[in-house]
């Protein structure tokens, strides 16, 4: 618990190393004047250096976007302009027919569902079980608690494919094998350690008295949990659940593992394509699109919270 | 208050903790289990006690120990690159204020995108013949012919081919932890530096790297187990070869396993592998992050 009482101290975001022993616990207005200081002290000055390092940075972006806006581009090409020599950036004719034939293939549009499906099933999974846990953490203290998180933590190390396999068998004999809840059950373990830690540092931030004056109001302590800190805490809940959403809709291993047919979710077909097809780079590439645009929209609607929890996340563990 | 604090703290952590110990410990400890024994690939085939017999096959096994190495190389190419770039950005951002935040946004995008698709978008980009990539070096005037650099044919640089999909997709992780850490560094210390005269190696070298220190370390571990996890990425590009030249832990373990149906000694495989992130996790935690001792 050492490295989240520190973060908190210092705004959640990085333990500062800078404070010193004179130097008391900043509070919310000190801090906001410490950043205002901070941009004085980092930003460039002057204003030609500045032109240079926005031409900079707009170089750096349009670099680091084209790929993905080139996969776009490529899925609106002719099947033969896709592989065509020397390649061209943009389609010489702009067509529907990749996204037309990669969604009529036997069982895409049925991955689609069952990737939804195991990402909803996991992200409940993991937020039913890693609110009260964290909460047991954090607003407690006990020695249970601090062993607790730090075996979590240590469960982030766990390559899957050593747990996978054994996973797959223990599903198979449930008679599990092949569905999503198998399938969720498995990208849980994954998302369940960063809830905690993420859930943990948001209660962190989440003043006892509030808990208190519930109780001392006649509130069971369960009851001062469901109405008064969890919705409190729900912008910490929603960016939970994000990152467990995106922890299942990406992942690949388990989901090659463990699903067959009626189950498998679509980066598994994605990677199937190049066996089963030949390569046919027009449909993946449309196939990849349609997968991909949903979250990127998502995240651009939420991009402040998922910052928050990236940090949050990151630095806690 | 029937019951006490305590034991209705341990209440609301008894299911989190038996999913784990269900979901992940129970398959570890079979993983332990199997790697002692020798066992047939079909359910319910023999399954014959043989000891360290799968320890000694893996550690006299060249396929095992070169994906060893090839892993641990993969590690520091991601991470090293990675963070060179993801710093840089944060600079970049820093230097340039509040005005930078739409682009900020805009640079993130990529994490949100499957791995699957990364390598397979990466491998179309790189790909013989009629790969982007190699034509644009082409035009550029930096290679006489488009295919003159087989990126993913060529076992001498597959590794490094393999790894570019993985550092475009997390570079802006690493940007944004960094960019927070830079936020935090209080103004005077830089206002002191630069009043100093210190130029702008000297403030990066010795204020800025030094106070972000812990926020370095965490940075580069959580990277670090992950880039040694790799094997979406990899597996859509090459699928480890060509002749295992890109062959990683995970897709050796993967193959053992599945393809030539061998649980005893994958799991053994696994065993020392994870073993070995343990260790050197906790090494790196107790020597570069140090909980605790860098206030």
């Amino acid at each position: 618990m050492r490295v989240a009482e520190r973060t908190r101290n210092d705004g959640g975001k990085a333990p500062s190393v800078a404070a010193g022993p004179s130097v008391p616990i900043t509070t919310g207005g000190s801090r906001r004047r410490n950043r205002n200081i901070n941009r004085e002290g980092l930003e460039a000055g002057k204003r030609s250096t500045r032109t240079v390092l926005w031409i900079l940075l707009a170089a750096s972006l349009v670099l680091y976007g084209f790929p993905f806006l080139y996969l776009l581009l490529t899925s609106f090409k002719t099947p033969i302009d896709t592989i065509a020599v020397p390649p061209t950036i943009l389609p010489r004719e702009w067509t529907l027919v990749n996204y037309i034939s990669a969604l009529s293939r036997s069982g895409v549009v049925a991955s689609i569902i069952n990737s939804t499906q195991t990402a909803i099933i996991s992200t409940l999974l993991s937020l039913i079980l890693a609110v009260p846990a964290a909460y047991g953490i954090t607003r407690y203290k006990t020695a249970s608690g601090r062993v607790f998180i730090m075996a979590a933590l240590v469960t982030r190390m766990v390559p899957p494919v050593a747990i996978g396999i054994p996973l797959a068998s223990m599903m198979a004999s449930a008679g599990l094998a092949d569905t999503p809840i198998a399938l969720s059950i498995a990208h849980t373990t994954i998302s369940l350690p960063l809830s905690i830690w993420l859930m943990s540092s948001f209660f962190e931030a989440v003043p006892q008295d509030l808990e208190e004056a519930a109780t001392v109001d006649g509130c069971s302590r369960l009851g001062a949990l469901w109405r008064v800190v969890i919705p409190v805490v729900s912008g910490g809940i929603a960016v939970t659940a994000i990152f467990a959403f995106l922890a299942s809709w990406n992942e690949f291993l388990f989901a090659l593992l463990m699903t067959a047919i009626r189950s498998q979710t679509t980066p598994v077909v994605i990677a199937n394509f190049q066996t089963q097809f030949g390569l046919d780079w027009g449909s993946m590439t449309a196939l990849a699109a349609v997968y991909s645009i949903p979250v990127i929209l998502l995240t651009l609607l939420l991009q402040r919270k998922i910052v928050a929890g990236m940090t949050l996340g990151a630095v806690k563990g | 208050m029937r019951i006490n604090d305590r034991r209705f703290a341990l209440y609301l952590m008894t299911p989190a903790a038996l999913f784990l110990a269900v979901f992940v410990a129970y398959p570890l400890f079979r993983l332990i289990a199997d790697s002692f024994f020798k066992i047939s690939p079909f359910v319910g085939g023999p399954r014959d006690f043989v000891g360290l017999d799968n320890y000694v096959r893996a550690f006299t096994s060249e396929d095992f120990i070169g994906a060893g190495w090839r892993t641990l190389a993969y590690t520091v190419v991601v991470v090293t690159l990675e963070f060179a770039l993801g710093l840089g950005m944060a600079l970049l951002f820093t230097t340039l204020g509040k005005k930078s935040q739409i682009w900020r946004t805009v640079f993130m995008y990529p994490l949100m995108i499957a791995p699957i698709v990364a390598g397979l978008l990466w491998k179309f980009l790189m790909i013989d013949n009629f790969g982007l990539v190699g034509t644009l070096l082409h035009q550029a005037g930096i290679l006489q012919d488009p295919n003159q650099i087989g990126w993913l044919s060529n076992p001498d640089i597959v590794l490094f081919s393999v790894a570019i999909p993985d550092i475009w997709l997390t570079t802006s992780f690493m940007c944004l932890v960094l960019f927070a850490g830079l936020q935090n560094i209080p103004g005077d210390l830089i206002e002191a530096a630069r009043l100093d005269g210190a130029r702008a190696p000297a403030m990066l070298f010795r204020i800025i790297l030094p106070l972000l220190r812990p926020v370095i370390a965490v940075a580069l571990v959580v990277r670090g187990i992950d880039a040694a996890r790799a094997f979406d990425t990899i597996l859509i590009q090459t699928n480890g070869g060509p002749q295992s030249a890109s062959e990683t832990m995970s897709l050796l373990i993967y193959r053992t396993m599945i393809r030539f149906g061998d649980p005893g000694l994958a799991s053994a495989m696994g065993t020392i592998y994870l073993l070995a992130m343990l260790g050197i996790a906790f090494f790196a935690v107790a020597t570069i992050w140090r909980p605790g001792k860098d206030t």
